[in-house]
């Protein structure tokens, strides 16, 4: 096996195991796991404790009993997440952070069936505005102190800090490896490039970068062959369950570059320099856009979009709608409108974690494929 | 040169055998699909009505969310594609098609050479699907075939609200206890589809012509409907059923003469 693909396997697996990822990481530091609700946490808070930030986006099951706490129309990833919750699967974390930008997400958190203490805060959504840095480093600084008392230790803005700099090591190592897997996509396919990247919410930062920049440099001393297939960029909250990218990879297509708020979004910026770390995460906040879950008057999303297509040299944007999201729902017919505008092409597929039958998702993306 | 075109779908089988790319010889449908007998039999029909063999064709394609299950193909093509190419060869100037199956709904806008634009697909469930008029006319006790039939003597179309189809039965149900003419109700059932697929439309652009193709489209109380709200004719595509099983056999024809040159 090459180191390539010793990397790839390992990194996969990680990030089809969290749980074991946990367990070794308690054996080797004595600390436990935080758990990180989407979206947009500041997880370095949890990193500068010395505890495990794990991200929390539920999975491919059924769902039955969360169906008693949960209208039917919540989104998959809230519903497998209620369900696990109900059978005991997030008890053993120290914590779990969780951030309330969509409805849902605000409901869920006054409702949590788990036994491990929550702690929610809410990002200001009036962002553009210096008072909203003001309201969000203040909310940081209640989620430190909560976390400081729950799991005993001191959080000093010097352990921030440097968990900052860990963060921004690998949202700029993450940054290359995306764009790297653009040029070599026979190596890195689909459901690869998305566990490379799913790995980093079970692993210490630092770990995953030395990682990840061993794969690049790998990558690098690789000859670029010619793809012939096609090159999409991805959109929306998420591209799982597994099935969807091997439909994708089947019907020959190469994820060239994402805009997905479980991929690419947590690290296409940087948590700008300062002194002061909370109002730093704070303001990464004000700083992020293209998100449906940040209002964004502007609706810069579309633009964003359509030069991550000519960035990439893709030949269509694929959405992956998730099934019952309205601020994704709601965002779609604005930049679909400027897609169509520019003449960049789109599939929209729906993405839902219950499923096990892809029939459909078959049907669109070999049609999108001829279509192309 | 015979190719053929098999479609199929999630409740009827069809295959349409062509004759140098141009001329039907045989156009079967049965009305069960994927995972039936269904396949087999209108297989060896149509090629019983073509006085032909299997070994006959020179290519076979096939179509439909059953696509992959048919061991006699050569190739799978999407019936998003071949419903594009089966319309267009029938209905040159088609600009939009709607496309209502078993348990899919579709718009599909095509280019000037026939070639698909964009597609879209019902999702979150099967609202507005043949399923949905399979179980409507179930409850009502009348024949799908005769549906267009009572929405036309229609005075005072019933509204149909519920999206879901076990919902939506109901609300048949308690309408039909309140003494509601079956005439409205099913008029009222052809505008809830019609509403489902012309959303589709919306999202897709509309323009005309506008070709309707699928089982549903037989059924000329949902073609009125839809008519109505997109305030445009439309077409019907001659034998609706068969048109994705025509573009495979096309595809098929056009491969084997791109082949050959």
């Amino acid at each position: 096996m090459s180191r390539i693909e010793t990397i790839i396997s390992e990194l996969s697996s990680i990030s089809n195991n969290p749980r074991k990822a946990m367990e070794d990481y308690k054996k080797e530091t004595g600390k436990g796991s935080v758990g990180v609700m989407p979206y947009y946490a500041p997880e370095e808070i949890i990193h500068a404790a010395g505890f495990l930030p794990v991200g929390i986006w539920g999975g491919q099951k059924s769902i039955s009993k969360a169906r008693a706490y949960l209208p039917p129309f919540a989104c998959s990833i809230m519903q497998s997440v209620m369900e696990m919750q109900l059978e005991g699967v997030y008890d053993d974390l120290e914590a779990v952070l969780f951030p309330v930008p969509c409805d849902t997400l605000k409901c869920l958190s006054q409702k949590w069936k788990g036994t491990s203490p929550v702690i929610v805060f809410t990002h200001p959504q009036n962002r553009k505005l210096e008072a909203a840095n003001k309201f969000l480093a203040e909310e940081y600084r209640l989620v430190r102190e909560k976390l400081e008392t729950i799991l005993n230790v001191k959080i000093t803005d010097e352990a921030l800090n440097q968990s900052i700099e860990t963060y921004n090591e690998n949202r700029k190592v993450m940054r290359e490896f995306t764009d790297l897997a653009a040029n070599y996509p026979q190596i890195i396919d689909p459901k690869k490039r998305h566990a490379i990247i799913k790995a980093r919410f079970f692993m210490e930062k630092s770990k995953h970068t030395a990682m990840v920049k061993e794969l690049n440099s790998e990558l690098k001393s690789l000859p670029v062959e010619a793809f012939t297939g096609k090159k999409v960029v991805l959109t929306g909250i998420m591209a799982e369950p597994n099935e969807v990218l091997d439909i994708l990879k089947d019907n020959g297509f190469a994820v060239v570059a994402d805009d997905l708020a479980q991929e690419s979004r947590l690290f296409r910026n940087d948590v700008p320099s300062g002194t002061d770390p909370l109002y730093r995460l704070a303001k990464w906040w004000q700083e992020f856009d293209g998100c449906s879950l940040a209002t964004d008057a502007k609706k810069s999303r579309g633009p964003m979009m359509m030069d991550m297509v000519k960035g990439s040299k893709a030949d269509a944007v694929v959405v992956c709608m998730m099934k019952f999201c309205d601020p994704e729902e709601f965002d779609y017919p604005i930049y679909y409108r400027q897609f169509e505008e520019a003449g960049i092409k789109s599939l929209f597929i729906e993405i839902d974690l219950e499923t096990t039958s892809f029939e459909q998702t078959k049907t669109r993306v070999q049609s999108f494929s001829e279509m192309l | 040169m015979f190719t053929m075109g098999i479609d199929i779908g999630s409740s009827s089988s069809k295959v349409v055998i062509l004759e140098d790319g141009a001329n039907i010889i045989a156009g079967e449908v049965i009305q069960i699909g994927t995972g039936s007998s269904g396949p087999k039999r209108v297989l060896d029909e149509a090629l019983s009505k073509a006085g032909l063999k299997l070994e006959d064709m020179a290519k076979i394609i096939a179509t439909g969310y059953g696509r992959s299950s048919v061991e006699e193909a050569h190739k799978q093509i999407s019936e998003i594609s071949c419903q594009a190419k089966g319309v267009f060869f029938l209905v040159p100037s088609a600009k939009l098609i709607i496309d209502i199956g078993g348990q899919d709904v579709k718009a599909i806008r095509l280019d000037s050479k026939g070639g698909v634009k964009q597609f879209f697909m019902n999702d979150k469930c099967a609202a507005g699907t043949g399923r949905f008029l399979d179980v409507m006319s179930r409850v009502l006790e009348v024949n799908l075939d005769d549906m267009a039939e009572y929405d036309a003597r229609a005075t005072e179309p019933a509204t149909v609200s519920s999206t879901c189809t076990v919902f939506a039965e109901s609300e048949v149900i308690s309408q039909l206890s309140n003494g509601v003419a079956k005439e409205n109700i099913i008029a009222g059932v052809h505008q809830s589809v019609a509403s489902k697929a012309c959303g589709l439309a919306y999202r897709c652009g509309v323009e005309e012509d506008i070709v309707m193709c699928g089982g549903v489209a037989k059924d000329l109380g949902v073609v009125r409907a839809i008519s109505k709200e997109l305030k445009k004719p439309v077409i019907v595509a001659p034998n609706p059923q068969i048109t994705a099983a025509l573009g495979a056999a096309i595809f098929a024809f056009e491969e084997v003469r791109g082949a050959n040159k």
